[in-house]
């Protein structure tokens, strides 16, 4: 049997997913101008909300990922008006440390919780494939890049067409400017740091019924979160969809043809970042920025 | 008693204490002094870099790459302890430098998510390494070559006092005019005809070459190593937080930091010891508050304290920043 449709069919679904889990980091990165190191556990945090939701209330994942994703909108804008927003005009060092914090300290309040063991949310569709043709889809993964592709669509719409999205993208352009044509910035910032952390909850939901969720989840995928938006460039969206595609590619073709290849897939991301900082610090397609 | 005198006499107790206790002190101050000495190593070696405006978020690499160097030499080419730990400082060193060569022109958060990614990619080399490393199972040092309790305790004071005096050094030198220009403005710096990069491989190979040490005496000190030890993010986290809580890029900022850290951590252990996960959520909303209250850690609060009182006397005195 021919591997290569399966590594794509494969590589593609694992796309659509990376571009949801990355473009909240690159909302608020390319609005903020701030790494926000909590974004993991903002993934972690949405799995639990998914996995109670389906464990004690008996509520699907996809029910309950409207309202956690609002609740995650809420978590977001209070943790900018609670932390960020005092370190905005700090220097970097700051706003890294006070991010990284705020991630160890929500980190460890869910072990606290929660304690560190690792559960699954298992929805009827979980472990539910089919083959088409010669190519076996997964249907959770393919439940997965479907709500991805909508949200992110979503995402770029409202970006593009409404009065705030539009506000949004001229914050991010520049800060100044648009203070200056009557925007809020401040309101801006905030609501954009509260939708990049509800698309990480939705993230969060979305894997909740594919990955084992644990308390410690969060921070290898803000990691390859990182790598991706590096690799798109700072504040393209389109970037990021290119950024999540090269991963997400290259991580399934190593994971298949390289011998014990699923754990060098894992050192990807790192090689991705170091390489791309090196040569092309902007990135495919980002804005120059000061490195 | 200006701050000058008391720093002098503050380092001087705190080398006598830290170098005697190893010879006279009960094995519970001795474990509490090997641990302090290890972190006070971590956190200079960590401040150093951010005062020349590097923030490391890859510090366990330099810690892991120390204990694994160590262990290989050991184990494979049979070196005594202290040639081991020639090693290490030669290692560490070398993968400094060679990170500041390759990170040449990135600054901020880029440089950060570098190191950040240097350290999590050694580990999954680590991990993909059995053969060298013994993988995910991790690698025991051979129980021959344990050079004894003392020699150890003793190597790890000694590697924190030597630390503390390296940085005392360049303190005093001109070099740390360099490095706070380039913490200010790089390209700024960089006019004024300090070349970066020569100074960014200099500083990272101190540092490296230290927390590298650090990992090396660790790994004699634990006798066993796998990836997730060596590269753990507790590692970094820790030696960032030792300087942030105590004054970061001060001398003495680094140690009294390092110091109430081990205090803070213990505490919390034996007070809520039995919630598993607590005495990180601790570090972490420290981390927070640090940075939002007590920007200038504890040194900062003390300094503030002793200028407010000592105002009348010596107005024009300032402590510097």
């Amino acid at each position: 049997m021919d591997l290569l449709p399966q590594v794509f069919s494969d590589a593609l679904l694992l796309a659509g997913l990376y571009t949801l889990m990355a473009v909240g980091l690159s909302l608020g990165f390319g609005v903020l101008r701030i790494i926000n190191f909590a974004q993991g556990e903002m993934i972690m945090l949405g799995a639990y909300g998914a996995f109670w939701g389906l464990t004690l209330l008996g509520v699907d994942p996809i029910i309950s990922l409207p309202v956690l994703v609002v609740a995650g909108f809420a978590l977001g804008w209070l943790i900018f008006r609670g932390f960020v927003a005092k370190v905005l005009d700090a220097p970097h060092i700051n706003q890294i440390l006070l991010t990284f914090g705020l991630a160890l300290a929500i980190q460890h309040i869910a072990i606290i919780l929660w304690s560190g063991n690792a559960r699954s949310a298992t929805t009827a569709y979980a472990t539910e494939s089919a083959f088409v043709g010669d190519v076996l889809v997964v249907y959770s993964r393919l439940i997965a890049f479907a709500i991805a592709t909508i949200m992110v669509v979503a995402l770029i719409a409202w970006l593009r067409w409404s009065e705030t999205g539009r506000a949004t993208r001229a914050v991010a352009e520049n800060r100044a400017a648009a203070a200056l044509m009557g925007i809020d910035v401040d309101r801006i910032y905030a609501m954009s740091f509260g939708v990049s952390c509800a698309l990480s909850v939705a993230t969060g939901v979305v894997v909740s019924f594919i990955l084992t969720i644990t308390p410690f989840m969060g921070f290898p995928m803000l990691i390859k979160s990182i790598a991706i938006v590096i690799l798109g460039g700072l504040g393209s969206i389109a970037g990021t969809v290119i950024g999540a595609f090269v991963l997400a590619f290259s991580e399934t073709f190593v994971s298949y043809y390289v011998p014990d290849g699923a754990g060098w897939a894992e050192g990807i991301a790192f090689l991705l970042i170091i390489g791309i900082l090196i040569l092309r610090p902007r990135g495919i397609l980002g804005q120059t920025v000061e490195t | 008693m200006n701050t000058r005198t008391f720093g002098l006499l503050l380092g001087a107790v705190v080398l006598i204490v830290i170098l005697s206790i190893p010879v006279f002190g009960s094995p519970s101050a001795v474990d509490i002094t090997f641990r302090t000495c290890s972190l006070i190593a971590l956190a200079v070696s960590w401040n150093l870099m951010a005062s020349a405006g590097l923030i490391s978020l890859g510090h366990s690499a330099f810690f892991g790459l120390g204990g694994y160097v160590v262990i290989l030499s050991a184990n494979l080419l049979g070196m005594p302890f202290w040639i081991s730990l020639i090693a290490s400082l030669a290692a560490g060193a070398l993968f400094g430098s060679g990170l500041a060569l390759i990170t040449g022109r990135l600054r901020g958060i880029y440089f950060a998510i570098t190191t950040l990614a240097a350290s999590e990619g050694l580990r999954v080399i680590a991990v993909m390494l059995p053969a060298l490393t013994g993988g995910a199972k991790g690698a025991f040092l051979d129980a021959k070559y344990y050079p004894g309790t003392f020699t150890v305790n003793m190597g790890m004071s000694l590697a924190a006092a030597v630390t503390c005096l390296i940085a005392w050094r360049m303190s005093q030198s001109r070099i740390h005019y360099a490095f706070r220009a380039m913490r200010a403005n790089e390209g700024a710096a960089q006019m004024l005809g300090i070349y970066p990069l020569k100074f960014r491989c200099a500083i990272m190979a101190v540092s490296g070459a230290v927390a590298s040490l650090v990992g090396g005496i660790e790994a004699f000190h634990g006798g066993y190593l796998d990836p997730a030890i060596a590269f753990d993010l507790h590692i970094t986290i820790t030696s960032q937080i030792a300087p942030i809580l105590g004054g970061i890029y001060t001398l003495s900022g680094p140690i009294i930091g390092a110091v109430a850290t081990v205090f803070i951590g213990d505490a919390t252990r034996l007070s809520l010891g039995h919630i598993e996960g607590v005495s990180l959520l601790v570090f972490g909303l420290i981390l927070v508050f640090s940075i939002l209250y007590l920007p200038q850690g504890i040194r900062g609060g003390l300094s503030d304290l002793w200028r407010r009182r000592s105002a009348t006397a010596e107005p024009t005195k300032m402590a510097k920043p």
